[in-house]
């Protein structure tokens, strides 16, 4: 190595940002608000966090760049470029790297959590419709986001929602894969990846999307789980229980046997949901995406075809709604949300606040009630 | 670029396809790898670095790039032992940790020198495109006797050995050693005197018969190093 500190022609250091605010907790590390010192545009750095790197540059951060670097699209996150910090002894002689994201003001989770923000029924259908189709993009060009939750899903002041935290995304192939299942955040995770399938597909995705759509009515997440077992107790609950008979194969998946499926459960997707969600259109896509079987349920592409999106109200932008908001709102700023609106079982296995995030671990763990900074995810292939 | 330099650049992919092969890495990995390491040196100077670790760490990005799981452990082991043929097999202590640590470093080095831009659009899949239509114009005894598919795969391999696989569209490279090895192998494809439009052409518009010499000397060149090079 040279001895005087080399230049690096394509790769800025970071004091070209001055840092404003900490506004996030992502899969791999912090996100700041910072400003261009020189610009003054406002961007999102998210750093990489290393020190626990014995593999050397994360697999994962490695992944996100790669990924964000092909995928240019109005709906996915801007990529704007990659910064360095120099190593100190703070950081023990490791450098640190920064990716720098367009600025987006609120994140969905945070929009929801206030109830001076509300959505009228033409504004739902412009958000979903633009998640819908950010996850058409990212599953056309073969890329599993596999970390889908209102916290992820980003809204400029103007409306544009964009996907965000590729963190745990990656490329798919159509053979038959053995990809890691402790993937999503578990109120969002499908039933697929809870059985223990690792032969999955964009379908996760279109689960993640379905829980986010019904939270625009209900404002928290619908099925909040303790556990792995508590949540497939929730989804049984919801859309009834988990049989080979309305999902074909479902009884060869590894954790089938092992896990307590509620036996006799009916679906009850339109009822449950029918107190909040008054559009028939709505209801009906909704038990579209929260189809148990993953080879049924609806792909992006047939989604967006869906009527709800193509009857009067017609998809509305947000830039007038959102105009009356000036402040950001993102989830981990947000005071916790109140939990479980619509499960009022009682009784079920493992339920109650007591259960804890027992036996969760990786990034798939239970969402803290509050945040954690120094919360560290397992690393994951 | 000196020969000198050349020559160093030489031993060391061939180290990293010596590497690759004894880690069972795939074609692209080791490709990638290379490209990697010949881009950086496009940029930087070869006297400020040991291209051997440039070499090895540029092998250790790939796999990530290429999400293969290999190990940095084994990376390092198989590594050693490919450099130094008469020492022992390295130990667990302080030199594995020593060089396990550089190869991090250098790893985040390698990175921010190319502005994370570590992935390459390589000519294999085109090759087998290609190759997949050849084998349709020729008769079927033909393309069973003349092994045009593994001479071409096998200098596109090559081809990794010398900077020119940054020069030049990876559709250009994989039709270019296509027709060097149907040249090697005395092979014309059929109506290929009376064709208006070169079978090149069909794969690829831009290309002319011009580029293609031009990369076949490139080719010859790199295989010109390999005899002044010890083993």
């Amino acid at each position: 190595m040279p001895k005087e500190e080399p230049t690096y022609p394509f790769c800025p250091d970071e004091t070209k940002y001055e840092k404003l605010a900490k506004i996030g907790q992502g899969t791999f590390g912090e996100v700041f608000k910072a400003r261009d010192k020189k610009g003054k545009i406002v961007v999102a750095m998210k750093k990489v966090l290393m020190e626990n790197e014995k593999e050397g540059f994360p697999i994962t951060a490695l992944r996100e760049i790669k990924i964000l670097q092909v995928l240019k699209n109005d709906n996915i996150v801007n990529l704007l470029e990659i910064c360095r910090a120099k190593a100190t002894p703070h950081n023990r002689y490791r450098s640190t790297v920064y990716l720098v994201f367009e600025f987006c003001e609120h994140d969905l989770a945070g929009l929801l959590s206030n109830p001076q923000v509300r959505f009228n029924l033409a504004e739902i259908k412009k958000v979903m419709q633009q998640l819908l189709n950010g996850l058409y993009y990212i599953h056309s060009n073969k890329i599993l986001h596999r970390d889908m939750k209102a916290a992820n899903i980003l809204i400029t002041k103007t409306g544009k929602l964009k996907l965000a935290d590729f963190g745990l995304a990656r490329a798919f192939s159509d053979k038959l894969n053995r990809y890691t299942n402790r993937v999503v955040t578990l109120w969002y995770r499908p039933p697929e990846l809870l059985l223990g399938e690792r032969n999955y597909g964009p379908a996760i995705d279109l689960w993640g999307a379905g829980c986010i759509m019904a939270e625009m009515w209900t404002r928290s997440p619908i099925m909040q789980g303790n556990t792995e077992q508590h949540q497939l107790t929730l989804i049984s609950q919801l859309c009834g229980s988990i049989t080979a008979d309305i999902w074909a194969g479902v009884d060869k998946l590894d954790l089938f046997n092992k896990m307590e499926l509620p036996k006799g459960q009916k679906r009850k997707v339109k009822e449950r949901l029918h107190g909040y969600v008054k559009d028939q259109y709505a209801l009906d896509l909704l038990d579209k995406l929260l189809t148990l079987d993953p080879s049924r349920r609806v792909n992006s592409d047939d989604a967006l075809n869906h009527d709800f999106f193509w009857v009067e109200p017609l998809p509305q932008d947000l830039n007038h709604m959102l105009s009356r908001h000036n402040k950001s709102m993102f989830e981990y700023l947000a005071p916790p949300r109140r939990r479980g609106p619509i499960q009022q079982q009682q009784g079920a296995p493992g339920a109650g606040p007591s259960g804890g995030p027992g036996g969760q671990g990786g990034p798939g763990g239970v969402r803290p009630a509050g945040h954690n900074p120094d919360q560290h995810f397992e690393r994951i292939f | 670029m000196s020969e000198s330099e050349t020559r160093v650049h030489f031993r060391v992919i061939r180290y990293i396809r010596e590497a690759g092969l004894k880690l069972h890495l795939e074609n692209v990995p080791v490709a990638t790898a290379s490209t990697i390491y010949h881009k950086f040196f496009r940029e930087y100077q070869l006297k400020d670095y040991d291209p051997f670790l440039i070499g090895v760490t540029c092998l250790s990005l790939a796999c990530k790039v290429e999400e293969q799981n290999v190990r940095l452990r084994d990376i390092i082991n198989v590594c050693y032992r490919t450099l130094h043929k008469n020492k022992a097999p390295l130990e667990i202590g302080d030199t594995f940790w020593q060089l396990r640590e550089s190869v991090t470093q250098c790893e985040l080095y390698l990175l921010r020198a190319l502005k994370f831009k570590v992935m390459f659009d390589h000519p294999h899949k085109y090759l087998c495109h290609y190759l997949k239509a050849v084998s349709d114009w020729l008769e079927p005894r033909q393309w069973e006797e003349v092994p045009v598919g593994r001479t071409s795969w096998a200098l596109l391999c090559d081809c990794y050995h010398s900077d020119l696989v940054l020069d030049h569209q990876p559709q250009h490279l994989a039709v270019s050693v296509l027709y060097l090895a149907l040249q090697c192998h005395g092979l014309e494809l059929p109506v290929h005197k009376h064709a208006a439009v070169k079978w090149y052409q069909v794969f690829s518009n831009s290309i002319s018969l011009e580029i293609i010499q031009t990369i076949i000397t490139k080719i010859m060149a790199a295989y010109d190093v390999e005899n002044q090079v010890p083993r």
